[in-house]
């Protein structure tokens, strides 16, 4: 008996993940408020000491809440589920929308309207001082047509704060904020007055020691708030936990922890602190079982349920940070996501299996919580132990969409190969949807654009023009090619000249958070920004990277085979004939639905039949099949239609050659050519903090929105369309099942795309039953990792409840997917981001 | 062991990821040719030995193209079916340029070593599940040479090996060299009773009755019937598949494979009426019960395979 099932939560955790699933998220204003007087109070100090005295206000004056049965407290939001303002970033988006943000498709937030006209006021402060108009003013004009165009977006560092970093929770677990005060005043010690740069270090430790200064206040804030509620409370057993809570606020993250309690507590002040100051996303926890585990193992008087509740308790707290974005990006990272990525397992700096008991006990919490936060990462190497793998099985079948799996075997080396030591490189974690990093030394800058492959292929079928806007350079008529190099040539010259205006596009919002947002609370936690006196925004850390992510790689790769094979080996059509469809949509309207498609057309043909055999029924009786096929191609007027048929005919050819994911290898190729191209273009490229630029390949759900940018494309997709999701086949191509799809995705170059690859692959319930199926699911981990994928994620759920929970929202509630690198609520995501769910190729047995 | 890689055979399928024939997960290659017809088969394209074209009407938009490829003048929308299947020499040149699929060849001559090149796409799967290869049909004993010459190849890979048959060759060759290298038989046994088997599958028990024994000398086997209601799918019938079962050396597996109708609409395409008609799929009470029975002859029984 391999599977062991999963015990239940305790009641105080059923009534802590009712009030996350129950909360209606709101926009509120304490924060904006709280940092726009800092600002004002400060003009004329220098950016790093302004952060700090915004911080101290905000530590020293933000709402302090704990909510009802809480063990671990600390909250951003006196609302659950809710988020605070950063306008030092950007605020106009949240300006236009406070009447419609309540509303709109994708992740709502209700803004009231005391708080729509204390958000106004604040912001009326901000123009022309955030970090998003110092970087508009930086970029060129050809950037910004670029990014107008659909090509890339910078959007996320543009709008908002970095974040995307895991920091050294360890150290503050064991010499707690007082530590780190005193290793800074250490550092000030050492310092000659003369030094070049004294002035500026001066500051930065000075900043440091503000902030720390308030957060340890922040703290005891909660201890005098939990006093007074136990001085209040009835209930003999909440007024003990409560008192409990005050010791421990009053005592962590002040000091090192001494016990495991204490060690959860000072995690959360740790990780909520990041995010009230400032709104980037992705502030991942990463390794938790590694730096828990001592916590666990040599306290004395835990029990293991109570150790249990407590991790349940921070899963909990974990969904109770909440981000809003504009109405675009919110559509891109659907599902109310913040990305704080968790993981565990793996290989410990010395290359020795890592897995321990608070590994297990995080997969039985995401058994107990089933809420979308933390996305949850395994590693896995080749010394993973059978039964862990089989545990990581066991909760994917839970239908969760986690934990996400990542290969160690693949991971290390390909950090390696960007200059991290090997022994840091063995410590990676995994930062947001899929990027590994080493933590607490990286300022990884992960997530940095969204780059369109796509877009840029439909760009070069149209000799540098997107539209009539002549925007990339004139790279040929492509129906004067003679062979599919042209066609590579002319693509990577559009490829080269996009990925230039990406860099410089990013290097602007990275000098503009340097100048205008350096943090010192989050840069006190990332080495070595205390050693060299300066910020992460200002290349502190010992490793800096900068991660722009692609997307439409299986379209561009399966729109080069399509012409290969078609236009070029076949010969069933001209590069003429060829570009007429594709300007000509394939003859259809755009945004219309594929008419070609088995189903409409199966359908309109049954439909057909059906009256013909209604019609010869009620004249004759009986059913003559001669005469029924007869007259069902006759209605469809067989031959005398061509002419009208053209582009339908061009669309079925391109439409029915072997795409991506079928494990044939010419296929597969030309995707990671496509893919290499970009990849290697990019990491050319150096960004102002000294680090070098690494890209991705995952899309988060991108490939819906930026699909709509692109035009139809020689694989046969319409103009519109949602585009392949990460290194996925697309949707419904991989018809040789789940281990040719792998196979084909692990052709991908993955040691290349270092800044991180996303595989979804999605399986019905029935394929993962008893221990063969827990057996055959880690088996195909396994052999996916042999062949050097990077990473897999699964779906495991069925078609008809997922169109169940379009239909009755509220009854699935629960029902948790994982969207292109993230779980969320299904029943929150936007419409037709459900729909590419849907339709993404369910693998039946 | 020398092996043949040019050998040819006709192979109308190769689907990888099988996970209910044979231990852990498995590629299974399907070959053509069946001595048998069953009312039920699943894989009509797979009875005659030669390649087939099958026409989908539901994907057909019409738009001619095929008509001028046709080498025979076979194929017209005055045709019931659209092919003439008495002109058509399953060339397949119409399959290669039909834009939706309408068209599709089913069964292509391919070598071992172009089997052994797919098959050995899933190596690492096999190596991580305990899986491996399964023959299977038609009944891959009639193209036996060709049956050999792959399993011989599968296991110099260290492969697990396993076949679906029916049992029925008249080859003593076939007996003799296929089941040599197989790891485990997989064999249909349909009825115990000879005129039901002829009525149903065209022919009779005795031979595979007989070919059942030297089979079972040879190689590991595990029984499964395919359980079709009004053939074989009440007490009776069980207890007579499994007293000859018991006679059989080292069985002790009975694999309940329940009637289903996934192959129905294959009938349509390939121009052919569809003899089960309208028979239900069986309860889960129904199979319940067969399985007490198989259970109550002392064999361990797997529902599905």
């Amino acid at each position: 008996m391999i599977a062991r099932g999963f015990s239940n939560p305790t009641e105080r955790i059923e009534k802590l993940k009712r009030v996350i699933l129950d909360a209606t998220p709101y926009v509120e204003s304490e924060r904006a408020v709280l940092v726009t007087e800092a600002y004002k109070e400060t003009e004329g100090l220098s950016p790093i000491l302004r952060r700090a005295k915004a911080a101290e206000k905000i530590f020293n004056n933000l709402p302090v809440t704990i909510r009802d049965n809480e063990l671990i407290v600390g909250a951003i939001t006196k609302n659950p589920r809710s988020t605070e303002i950063c306008p030092e970033f950007s605020f106009d988006w949240v300006e236009k929308e406070f009447d419609t943000m309540g509303s709109r498709i994708a992740d709502p937030f209700q803004i009231p309207k005391q708080t729509a006209q204390e958000l106004h006021d604040a912001f009326l402060y901000w123009p022309g001082k955030t970090t998003s108009d110092l970087a508009t003013s930086y970029m060129s004009q050809e950037a910004k047509d670029c990014m107008g165009a659909g090509v890339f977006t910078v959007g996320n560092y543009f709008y908002g704060g970095v974040g995307h970093v895991s920091v050294d929770y360890g150290k503050i677990l064991e010499k707690g904020f007082r530590g780190i005060i005193t290793e800074v005043v250490e550092a000030m010690e050492k310092m000659d007055r003369c030094d070049s740069d004294y002035i500026k270090k001066q500051q930065f430790y000075n900043a440091i020691i503000i902030t720390y200064t308030a957060a340890i206040n922040f703290a005891h804030r909660y201890a005098e708030k939990a006093m007074e509620l136990a001085s209040a409370e009835m209930n003999s057993a909440r007024k003990g936990e409560l008192l409990q809570i005050a010791r421990n606020c009053s005592k962590v993250p002040e000091n090192g922890a001494t016990n495991f309690y204490e060690a959860c507590q000072s995690f959360w002040f740790l990780q909520c602190m990041l995010q009230i100051e400032s709104s980037g996303h992705s502030i991942s926890p990463g390794r938790f079982d590694q730096y828990m585990y001592p916590y666990y193992k040599n306290d004395p008087s835990i029990t293991k349920e109570f150790a249990q509740e407590l991790i349940d308790c921070i899963f909990i707290k974990l969904n109770d940070v909440n981000k809003t974005r504009d109405e675009i990006s919110a559509q891109a990272f659907a599902g109310y996501a913040v990305f704080q990525n968790l993981c565990v397992g793996g290989q410990d700096e010395e290359g020795m299996d890592a897995t321990n008991d608070v590994s297990y006990m995080c997969m039985e919490t995401v058994a107990h919580v089933k809420l979308p936060a933390p996305s949850f990462s395994i590693r896995v190497w080749q010394g993973t132990p059978d039964e862990f793998m089989f545990r990581a099985c066991e909760v994917t079948r839970l239908g969760l969409g986690v934990p996400a799996m990542y290969n160690d075997e693949v991971i290390i080396p390909a950090l390696v190969n960007r200059g991290v030591t090997l022994n840091d490189a063995r410590n990676y974690c995994i930062i947001g949807c899929v990027e590994p990093q080493c933590p607490h030394k990286t300022e990884g800058w992960h997530d940095a654009a969204f780059f369109n492959v796509a877009k840029v292929l439909e760009i070069t079928l149209n000799n540098g023009k997107a539209g009539n806007q002549q925007l990339g350079p004139v790279t040929g008529d492509i129906t004067t090619f003679s062979c599919i190099d042209d066609f590579f040539t002319a693509f990577t010259k559009q490829i080269k000249y996009f990925v230039h205006y990406l860099a410089e596009a990013d290097n602007s919002v990275d000098i503009a958070h340097a100048e205008r947002c350096p943090l010192p609370f989050l840069s006190a936690l990332v080495d070595d920004c205390i050693g060299r006196g300066k910020s992460v925004q200002e290349g502190g850390a010992i490793y800096n990277f900068t991660g722009p992510q692609a997307f439409g790689v299986a379209d561009s790769g399966d729109s080069m085979y399509a012409i290969q094979k078609n236009v070029f080996e076949d010969k069933t059509m001209t590069l003429t004939e060829l570009k007429n469809a594709l300007d000509a949509n394939f003859g259809q309207p755009v945004g219309g639905k594929n008419t070609l498609s088995i189903d409409t057309n199966e359908m309109t043909t049954e439909m057909k039949v059906y009256e013909v055999v209604k019609k010869i029924l009620s004249t004759n009786g009986s059913i003559d099949l001669s005469k029924l096929s007869d007259e069902v191609l006759g209605m469809g007027s067989v031959q005398n239609t061509c002419g009208a048929n053209e582009y339908l005919k061009i669309q079925g050819l391109l439409n029915r050659t072997p795409a991506f994911g079928n494990d044939i290898d010419e296929v597969d190729m030309m995707a990671r050519k496509c893919a290499q191209i970009y990849c290697k273009e990019v990491e050319k490229y150096t960004n102002p903090r000294g680090g070098q630029f690494q890209a991705g390949i995952y899309p988060v759900s991108a490939n819906v929105l930026f699909g709509k940018d692109v035009a139809a494309l020689p694989d046969g997709r319409l103009a519109t369309m949602p585009l392949a999701d990460g290194v996925s086949p697309r949707a419904g191509k991989d018809v040789n099942g789940p281990t040719a799809a792998a196979n084909s995705v692990a052709k991908l170059d993955h040691f290349s795309a270092s800044n991180g690859t996303l595989y979804n692959q999605k399986f019905l319930p029935a394929a993962l039953e008893g221990d063969k199926g827990l057996q055959t699911f880690a088996a195909l981990v396994r052999s996916f990792f042999d062949h050097k994928g990077m990473h897999v994620q699964f779906n495991v759920i069925d078609k008809k409840t997922l169109l169940a929970a379009q239909k009755d929202p509220d009854k699935y509630r629960d029902l948790v997917v994982r969207v292109a690198g993230y779980s969320a609520q299904f029943t929150v995501l936007a419409k037709e981001v459900q729909d590419d769910i849907i339709s993404r190729t369910e693998q039946s047995f | 062991m020398e092996i043949n890689y040019d050998l040819e055979g006709i192979v109308f399928d190769i689907q990888r990821f099988s996970i209910h024939d044979g231990p852990g997960i498995r590629t299974i290659v399907f070959l053509k040719g069946c001595p048998l017809a069953c009312w039920w088969c699943c894989n009509p394209e797979a009875q005659s030995i030669k390649p087939i074209m099958m026409y989908q009407i539901g994907r057909c938009i019409h738009c001619g193209l095929c008509l001028s490829v046709c080498p025979q003048g076979a194929l017209s929308a005055q045709n019931p079916g659209f092919i003439d299947r008495n002109k058509c020499i399953a060339c397949g040149e119409c399959a290669k340029i039909c834009p939706t699929e309408a068209l599709v060849l089913k069964g292509k001559t391919m070598t071992i070593k172009e089997v052994m090149d797919i098959l050995r796409k899933d190596e690492a799967i096999y190596r991580h599940s305990n899986g491996g290869v399964t023959i299977s049909g038609g009944e891959a004993l009639v193209q036996h040479e060709f049956t050999t010459e792959l399993l011989k190849a599968c296991q110099v890979n260290g492969w697990h090996t396993a076949m679906e048959t029916t049992g029925y060759t008249t080859s003593e060759q076939a007996l003799n060299e296929v089941f040599t290298y197989l790891d485990l038989v997989l064999m249909d046994v349909k009825s115990g009773d000879d005129e039901t088997h002829k009525k149903y599958t065209g022919v009779s028990n005795a031979l595979i009755q007989q070919n059942a024994r030297k089979i079972t000398e040879k190689a590991r086997t595990v029984v499964r019937v395919p359980t079709i209601p009004g053939v074989n799918a009440d007490e009776k019938s069980f207890r007579n598949i499994c007293d000859f079962a018991a006679t059989l050396s080292g069985v002790d597996t009975i694999h309940i494979l329940p009637y289903h109708t996934y192959g129905e609409n294959k009938y349509d395409l390939l121009g052919r009426p569809y003899r089960m008609g309208k028979t239900p799929s069986l309860t889960q009470n129904q199979i319940e019960i067969l399985k007490d029975v198989v259970e109550s002859k002392g064999f361990h029984c797997i529902i599905g395979g």
